[in-house]
This record gives C-alpha cells, sequence and structure tokens, in this order.
C-alpha cells in the first residue's frame, strides 16, 4: 500500500516536471520567435540537495533533503511609449525555510512618468519587488544572488515573503551626473497577505489567531561615483503588523508588532575580486502576544562581510563571515536565559555563521553551485518569538548544498 | 569595433558615458525623444566581452547582473540578445531606434556608424 502510494507520488511529480518542462520549451520558442522587443518571456529552473546537521533550518530530522528547488517565469509586455506589464510567478520549495508554494513574485503596472538624458522616474503599481538591499531583489532568484543561502542576518528566510516585496505602490528615480556618478532613489509603500504557514513560521506551531501585515514602509539610496568599481546604500524600513487571537483555542493574545530597520551597504566589482558588506540595526516591539500587558523592544544587530574571487570565465570562489544578535545589551543570549528560567539557552540570542563556496558554470545558462556553513547559534532560526530549543538543542551546527541552476 | 544605429537615429556622436547608460538601461530615449532598443551578442561571445571592457568600460559580469536585476524583479527590461553578429546587425537594420555594435561596418546600408567621444 505503502509502496503504491510513494508510486504515485512519484509519478504525479514526474507529470509535474513534464508539465513544467512543456511550459519551458514553449516559452524558450515564444522567446526566439518574439522578434518584436515589445514582448519578453524569461525564466529559471534550479534544484539542488541540502544537508543541514543541527537544527531545523530545512527539515526537522536531519536528513539530506531536495528541498531546495525554484522555478520562475516571467514576461513584460511594453504597452506603449511610457506604460508596460510585468508580472513574474515562482514556485519555491525550502522545507522549514518558508512556505512550499506557487506565489507571484510580482504583477505590475510600470509608469515611466518622466524620462530625460539623466533622469528617469518610474511608478509601479500592484504587487511590486524590493529592491532596498544589496540582494532583495535577486533573492529567490538562484543564479542572480552570490550563494544558494543568503546572510540570515539580513535575508533572514522567516521574514522572505514579506521582505520580498508587497502589494501597493513603488517609485524608483535615477539620476546621472557625469561629474558624480549615479544615484537611486527607492520609495515603496504596501502590504503583504499572511498566511496561516507563515503565521506559524513567525511566531509559533501554537499561534492558532490571525496575523496581519498593516504597513510596509521602506526607502532606500545607492550612489555609485562616476566610473567608479564601488557603489554605497542605505535604506530604512518601517513595518507594522497584528494578531488576533483566536479566542476559543490560542494560548497566546491579541498583539501588535512593529519592525524597523537601517541598513547600511558596500560593493566593489573588480575583474577577478568583488567585495560586499552590509550592516543593519532593527527595533522589533512587541505588545502582547505573550501576556496582554507584555511590551519590549529588543534592538538586534547584523553584519556580513562578503568577497568573491573569479579564478577562471567559470569558476568563481566565495568567502563569508557573518555576525548576528538578537539584542545589542544581551549579545550573548545570558540574559534571555535567565528571563526564561533556563528554557530557552543563551545561543538562540545570536547566529554566526562562516561559508565557503564556489560556483561553476558549465554553458552560458547552467551553473553548479555548492557551498559549506558553519554556523554557530540558533538566532536566525524559525520561530523567532516561539524558539524551539527541543529540536535546535546544538548551539554550533553545519550545512552543506549543491545547486543546478538554468536560466534563459 | 563599430558601434552601430538604425538610420532614424539622429545622435551621431555621443559619449562614452552615454553610452554605458544606454547599455545599463539608464538612459531609454534617444534626444529626440524616440525610444532606445538596444541588442548585444551572447554573454559570452568574444565581441561582447570586448565591447563591455573596451567601449563599456565594464566587466561584462556587471552588465549581466544589471540585467537580471531589471529582468528578475520585474523593474525593466534588458537589452535584447542576438546569436550571431550577423543577426545583431540585422536586427539594428531592421528596428528604428535602435544600437548594437560589429566588428566592423564595410559599406554597410540602413545602418549608421556613430562616434564615441571619449
Amino acid at each position: 500500500m505503502l509502496l503504491k502510494l510513494n508510486a504515485k507520488r512519484v509519478s504525479m511529480r514526474m507529470k509535474k516536471l513534464l508539465f513544467v518542462s512543456v511550459i519551458t520549451s514553449y516559452l524558450i520558442a515564444v522567446n526566439v520567435n518574439a522578434a518584436e522587443q515589445d514582448f519578453q518571456f524569461h525564466g529559471f529552473i534550479a534544484q539542488g540537495l541540502i544537508d543541514v546537521n543541527g537544527s531545523d533550518l530545512v527539515n526537522d530530522d536531519s536528513a539530506l533533503s531536495p528541498k531546495l528547488t525554484e522555478i520562475g517565469l516571467n514576461g513584460s509586455y511594453q504597452l506603449s511609449d511610457n506604460l508596460r506589464l510585468a508580472g513574474q510567478v515562482v514556485y519555491l520549495n525550502g522545507g522549514n525555510r518558508y512556505e512550499e508554494g506557487i506565489r507571484v513574485d510580482y504583477a505590475l503596472l510600470d509608469w515611466s512618468a518622466y524620462d530625460s538624458l539623466n533622469w528617469q522616474t518610474n511608478l509601479y503599481f500592484g504587487r511590486f519587488k524590493n529592491n532596498h538591499w544589496l540582494y532583495s531583489s535577486s533573492r529567490d532568484i538562484p543564479f542572480a544572488r552570490p550563494s544558494i543561502i543568503l546572510p540570515q542576518s539580513i535575508y533572514f528566510d522567516g521574514f522572505r515573503d514579506f521582505a520580498i516585496g508587497a502589494d501597493g505602490a513603488a517609485i524608483k528615480i535615477r539620476h546621472h551626473n557625469d561629474d558624480f556618478g549615479n544615484f537611486d532613489f527607492n520609495f515603496t509603500y504596501g502590504t503583504s497577505p499572511v498566511s496561516d504557514k507563515q503565521t506559524e513560521l513567525l511566531l509559533s506551531d501554537f499561534a492558532q489567531g490571525k496575523a496581519k501585515q498593516d504597513s510596509d514602509m521602506q526607502v532606500s539610496l545607492y550612489w555609485q561615483p562616476s566610473f567608479s568599481a564601488w557603489k554605497f546604500g542605505t535604506s530604512y524600513l518601517d513595518s507594522d503588523f497584528s494578531y488576533q487571537r483566536n479566542d476559543s483555542d490560542d494560548m497566546f493574545f491579541d498583539a501588535d508588532f512593529s519592525f524597523q530597520s537601517y541598513t547600511l551597504n558596500a560593493l566593489y566589482e573588480g575583474e577577478y575580486w568583488e567585495f560586499s558588506s552590509e550592516v543593519s540595526q532593527s527595533n522589533f516591539r512587541t505588545k502582547g502576544f505573550y501576556l496582554p500587558q507584555y511590551d519590549q523592544t529588543p534592538i538586534s544587530q547584523g553584519i556580513y562581510v562578503q568577497s568573491r574571487y573569479k579564478v577562471t570565465n567559470e569558476l568563481t570562489l566565495l568567502a563569508r563571515y557573518e555576525h548576528f544578535y538578537n539584542d545589542k545589551s544581551d549579545k550573548k543570549g545570558k540574559k534571555l536565559t535567565e528571563q526564561t528560567d533556563g528554557k530557552i539557552p543563551a545561543y538562540f540570542g545570536y547566529h554566526r555563521d562562516t561559508t565557503f563556496g564556489l560556483s561553476y558554470e558549465l554553458t552560458n545558462n547552467l551553473r553548479l553551485r555548492f557551498e559549506y556553513h558553519w554556523v554557530e547559534g540558533a538566532g536566525r532560526l524559525s520561530s523567532l518569538v516561539m524558539p524551539k530549543p527541543d529540536v535546535n538543542d546544538k548551539s554550533n551546527w553545519q550545512l552543506w548544498a549543491i545547486q543546478l541552476m538554468y536560466w534563459f | 569595433m563599430d558601434v552601430i544605429v538604425h538610420p532614424s537615429v539622429n545622435d551621431v556622436e555621443i559619449t562614452t558615458s552615454q553610452l554605458r547608460r544606454i547599455y545599463t538601461m539608464r538612459q531609454t530615449l534617444w534626444s529626440d525623444g524616440h525610444r532606445i532598443t538596444v541588442f548585444v551578442l551572447p554573454r559570452k561571445h568574444a565581441l561582447h566581452l570586448r565591447f563591455s571592457k573596451e567601449r563599456l568600460q565594464m566587466f561584462p559580469y556587471q552588465l549581466e547582473r544589471i540585467w537580471h536585476k531589471l529582468t528578475y524583479s520585474g523593474l525593466g527590461v534588458a537589452p535584447i540578445t542576438m546569436n550571431t553578429p550577423k543577426e545583431l546587425l540585422d536586427a539594428v537594420r531592421v528596428t528604428p531606434g535602435s544600437i548594437g555594435y560589429v566588428e566592423s561596418l564595410k559599406n554597410e546600408e540602413a545602418s549608421n556608424v556613430v562616434k564615441i567621444k571619449r
């Protein structure tokens, strides 16, 4: 019986894969044939293996997992000289990292409101994708981001679906000056729906009520000096969530969560060497939830430094170190343990990750990537407000991952 | 190497900085207000690599990142990739407002060479 069920599941997976390949081939054909420039279609498919030892980042039993699937298809249609429609659908499976399934990454109307030789102003309406941090717009594009798992201090997977974009409006202003270089200003405002699975990932398996994002405002500014290999950026984020308890069966109380974050970043792109770094400080206020009168605002801080070296045209090496703590007045988590009568170990207060990786280009559109992470601490594992020390019972844990990615 | 445009384009002389803006999609209109269509060769084509380094003074991977960001974030569109220099030349010939590059343009009609000011 079990065999039969498994066989059925495999056959359904095969059908799914077949369906995806047929659609992909069709879209490639459309892409080639669309000589007219008004239509553009692109996409990607990536599959990998990930093995985490000592934490529930991907699964609860630390087994080798194929839950590293990312598929995306997008289209862009130029309606007129200054109006364009664009959309992208992605399918993701990252195990416990985020909710498995299909989502609309973006679906927007792009209005090129003002365009001159030195200025470009675009307004986006609908579901837009954020591009405030160095890799925020490429975090779910396997071949466009620097590693399989991004530095969790900034690109925390538990926040992925809120950080990636929102339903609302965005503005991008680009300016060029021959003496001072390029300036990019971005402003976005909107909200994202919160599913039950996201509530579970963010809050707890036991949260039976409804979580809602009330608002999300983000702003960023980038500067690249004229003909420079350096680029500098800064951003600010302000987001509010609320939680309404399920009166019939809920161990938690109504709550308001408020999140503000500031980041600074720098990027250097040389011929062989590349360097990037981002630092962030965030206030995360929780009012209620654990108890009606609960009100605390820990200030977290995080930083990563990353370097990449192009050994040949095909081979690139990566090295990165990141450090994050949930409360800057409790960097080692001692207070956290004391306040919870020892129920939550100190290592839930921080996260340190040393990563080495390599990526190899097999062809123009096919890349293989491998990486190894040595992690200390459980400060960046879901769920944030209700840690799981029974599953994550080790302060040091490791992971390796390999992923093959194709794009067109 | 010659940078070529469709004869409908009035700009006969552009700066390296402007060429760079056009190829990084930061300038989308010609000076007369017509939309620019940008053509490129595949990312590892020898002529594309030379064009990127010599004319744009950028590393090819930098261009690629900018284009990926535009394409996969919905922020904009990337240049259109043609498979061979011949296809690229043909595309520029038939597309008003377009720009591309060739090894050298020998008495070809229906496309113009643009002078690049340093």
